[in-house]
This record gives structure tokens, sequence and C-alpha cells, in this order.
């Protein structure tokens, strides 16, 4: 699912134009991803966590070349599901 | 991190003002659009958001492991997680406390990494050293060899002599006069030095017989006789070692210059001897009129007014040497006012690579830090970010062909880095 059909299915849901759902998109992923970058955690009841991880430096060595690397540290964006959410994934069968 | 955590009801406020929609309907997006996301997934999609990223279901396969307490063998479910990876935007907008930061290349077997580029500029100078060391010995030796004849010394007492007075003399300003009447009848003793021992014994009964004259002063009357003689003796031969000790030492300096010019200097000793001479005597009579004078602290004061000559003569001596255009350039102080340009620092910029790009060395990095010495605390550890100026330099200084330039390159090297 892309994002216009996100759109889509989310304006057939809430009986809303397209335009407005677009925009209220917008605006919520706007605001999350500032919130993000000055550090916040951001926490949605029953979905999940968004956090700001701190990688810590590491040194990488090639395998094949032996060439090490030093990693920067760096700032990531982890999402960490709720157990609401867990839970409901657990009813969900695996089938491959 | 400004907050704990931001709960969904913070980003319904936020997004309501910001949309300039009511709370409520605010709410019934953001459920709808979790409620929107959750289903998709559950359904065993992806789904995408612009600008922000997608999430996923990744399967984690049912694996074994052991109950800590128990020690039991128990099995693992495989389940499934959510899992989210941010788009390049959203990474790079939060990352950008650490955006400057790179990956470096530690040790390869193609290229040289940083650390050891760095080591091999510590050894070079060290390589020097212990070059000018060896030589150093070297000349140790010759100078032993050649101290055994009395002549060298002899030629450059003289200059040494008045060398050594002038401090002697400025400390002794405002002290008994004895002090500045022994050092004076040193210079005397020092001058026509071709004899040795015999003359010394003249000098002291010379120097006796001023003391006989020094106790006469009413003010010189808590100094007893036999001590002060005692003290006159003791003072003359400590001044004479010191003298031939800084005549060792300058004509060690001096040797090579010497061996070229042995010629030529001869005759300017001469002249220095005669100058010298001539201000002894003058010295000579300023103390003796000093004596007869009742203020006894003025001869000093004539004294020190004299010696600068001394100093000049040498100056002119060491001037004649083509190269001390150079010396002077070095030794007075460096003002930069001109700039090429300026450079901030990143992480993997070194002021010897700014110096290699700006004046073809990277010895000459001293200069880049003279000039930004008032934002640079540690050449070696320089907080990035930090905005230094590379200063226009004197092309005499930076040239990299002569071996004088990179010397004191690496002195000023030296002083910085210990």
């Amino acid at each position: 699912m892309n994002h216009k059909e996100l759109i889509a299915t989310m304006a057939a849901k809430m009986n809303a134009p397209k335009a407005t759902v677009e925009n209220l998109l917008e605006i919520t992923i706007s605001t999350c991803t500032e919130l993000l970058a000055e550090g916040n955690t951001i926490g949605f009841q029953s979905f999940g966590n968004f956090e700001v991880r701190k990688k810590e430096e590491r040194l990488s060595v090639h395998p094949a070349t032996q060439v090490r690397t030093l990693i920067p540290p760096k700032l990531a964006v982890n999402f960490k599901q709720s157990n609401i959410l867990k839970e409901k994934l657990k009813e969900l069968t695996h089938n491959e | 991190m400004s907050k704990d955590k931001i709960s969904s009801q913070e980003i319904i406020d936020l997004v309501a003002t910001k949309a300039s929609v009511s709370k409520r309907a605010a709410e019934e997006f953001l459920k709808a659009m979790i409620a929107t996301i959750e289903e998709a997934l559950l359904s065993g999609e992806l789904v995408k958001i612009k600008n922000f990223g997608t999430f996923k279901l990744q399967w984690n396969e049912p694996r074994k492991s052991v109950n800590v307490n128990t020690g039991e063998e128990i099995i693992i479910d495989g389940y499934y997680k959510v899992t989210f990876s941010p788009e390049t935007s959203l990474k790079d907008l939060v990352n950008e406390p650490f955006a400057h930061l790179e990956a470096v290349q530690l040790d390869g077997e193609n290229n040289l990494n940083v650390s050891e580029q760095q080591e091999l500029e510590a050894l070079d100078p060290l390589r020097i050293f212990t070059e000018q060391a060896t030589e150093i010995k070297d000349i140790l030796s010759e100078i032993q060899a050649l101290s055994s004849n009395v002549t060298p010394h002899e030629t450059e007492n003289p200059i040494l002599n008045e060398v050594e007075v002038i401090p002697d003399e400025t400390k002794t300003k405002e002290k008994e006069v004895i002090l500045d009447e022994i050092t004076i009848e040193e210079k005397e003793h020092f001058l026509p030095i071709e004899t040795t021992q015999e003359f010394i014994k003249k000098e002291e009964i010379a120097i006796q017989s001023v003391v006989h004259e020094v106790d006469v002063e009413p003010l010189q009357q808590e100094v007893k006789k036999p001590k002060s003689k005692h003290k006159a003796r003791l003072f003359v031969l400590l001044i004479i070692l010191l003298a031939g000790g800084v005549a060792t030492g300058l004509y060690f300096s001096s040797s090579t210059v010497k061996e070229l010019t042995d010629s030529t200097f001869i005759p300017l000793k001469m002249k220095i001897l005669k100058v010298s001479e001539k201000i002894s005597v003058t010295d000579m009579v300023n103390t003796i009129s000093g004596w007869i004078s009742p203020e006894t602290q003025k001869p000093p004061l004539t004294v020190t007014i004299v010696i600068p000559k001394d100093t000049t003569a040498i100056d002119t001596v060491v001037n004649q040497q083509p190269i001390d255009s150079l010396q002077l350039l070095f030794d007075s102080p460096r003002v930069y006012s001109g700039y090429l340009g300026s450079e901030r620092i990143n992480h993997g910029s070194r002021l010897t690579l700014f110096a290699k790009r700006y004046y073809g060395n990277k010895l000459f990095w001293v200069y880049i830090y003279e000039a930004n010495k008032d934002r640079i605390k540690n050449p070696n550890q320089i907080p990035e970010g930090t905005l230094i100026k590379i200063p226009k330099l004197d092309k005499r200084l930076i040239d990299s062909n002569n071996s004088r330039c990179i010397q004191k390159a690496i002195e000023l090297h030296d002083i910085y880095v210990k």
C-alpha cells in the first residue's frame, strides 16, 4: 500500500474528500518529523513508539579486504510496536 | 530529548492548530490513520508514507532457547513484527547533529591511513634530531681538542666577557660597588689576555689595591678588609671559569663560520680588541671617578651606558654573515595581516594538509596555527566547525628548498607540540 492508496482508503473510511485527508496526513507527518528531528519520542497508543536512538561509533572490518573502517556515530529513528499491536500480530498465521 | 514521550494527544493538538481544524476532527483523522495502517499491515501489506517511511511486517522464525532458571529447552514461536524503515529525508533530518561525520578508513594494504601518516611526520623531525646530535658530538670533541691550545679562547674572550658583564651590572646596579668594580677589573684582565697566570697574579694585586681604595670609602665600611680580599679572589676565579665556559660555547656556535672566514675574521677581532680596550679604559676612569665622588651608585650606571657599544660591535660581526636577513625574519615577531583564504575544520581536516595545499609543505602549518592562536587551543584537537584563516606569508619564510626555513618550522613545531 503506497501513499495514494493509503489516502484513498482513509478517505473512504472517514467519508471525507481525498484532498482534506491528504492535507491532514501531510501536516501530521511533518509534525512527527519535526518532533523526531528535535530528538523527541512519539508514542501512538495501541500502535507503537517512534524513538530517536544514538548508534555508537564502531569499527567495521571488510571481510574480504580486511580494510578497517571507523563508522561514525549516528542518530536513527527506531520504531517499536506496542504490546497491543504485538498481540494482534500473534493471531496472524505464517503462511509461506 | 526535550521531553520523555509525546503522546498521541499532543500530536492531535498540534495537528489541530496547524491545520486549523477542530481537535475532534484531528483525533478522528489520527485514529483512522493508525487503524488503516494496522489493517493494511495485518492483511500482510506494507505501508508506505511519503516523506516518512515504510511500515513492514517481518517474520521472525521460531527458535530454540534455554530457560535461564530451570535450564529447560524452550521453543520461542515464530512471530510477526512491525518494522519501520525511515526514508532518507527523515534519516538525514534526524541525523543532523552528526551529519558532518564521515567514515574513516583506518588501515589498508594499499593506502596509508591517517594515523600512520602522522607517525611518519613525527618520525621525520626525530631523525633530524639524531643527525644533529651526532654533529654536535663531533663538534664538541673538536672543541675539546682545541681547548688545550689557549689561543682561540683569548681571541674570543673580549667579546664574551662583555656579554657576561651586562647582566651582572644590571643586576647589581644598586648593590655594593665592589662587585661592579671587580667585574670591570675582570674585563681589564681579559682584554690583553696574551699572558695567563702571571697576568692573573698581577691582576689580583691590582684588585687588592682597588679593595684598599674601596675600604677607604665611607659607604663601604661594613665590608671588612680581609673578607673583601678573599671574596674578590674567589669572585675573580669564578668569573674566569664562567668566561671560559661561555667562550667554549660561543666558539662552538661560531666554529663553522670561523673555519670559513678565518682569514677575514682576524682583523675584525683585532678591531674588537681595540674597541673593548678603549672601553675598558674609559670604564676604569669612570669607576675611579666614582670612587672619588661620594655617590657610589653612579659608576655602574655609566658602565651600563658604555656597554651597548660592545654589543653593537659584536652585532656587526654577526651581521656580516650572509644568511642573517633570514635570521632577522625568523626572529622578528610575525604579524599576520593578509589572508589567502579561510577554511572550516571538518572531520579529517588538518592544519598540515592546509599548509601543504597553500604553502607546498606541511611543516609550515605552524604559521597557520600562529595566525589562529586565538581560536585554536590545542593544534592537535581543533573542534570541528572552527573557521581558520590561512595567513599570507613572506615567500622567504616558506621556502621549501631552504633548509633553514624547514629548520625554523621544525623548531616552532617542537614548541607548539609538546
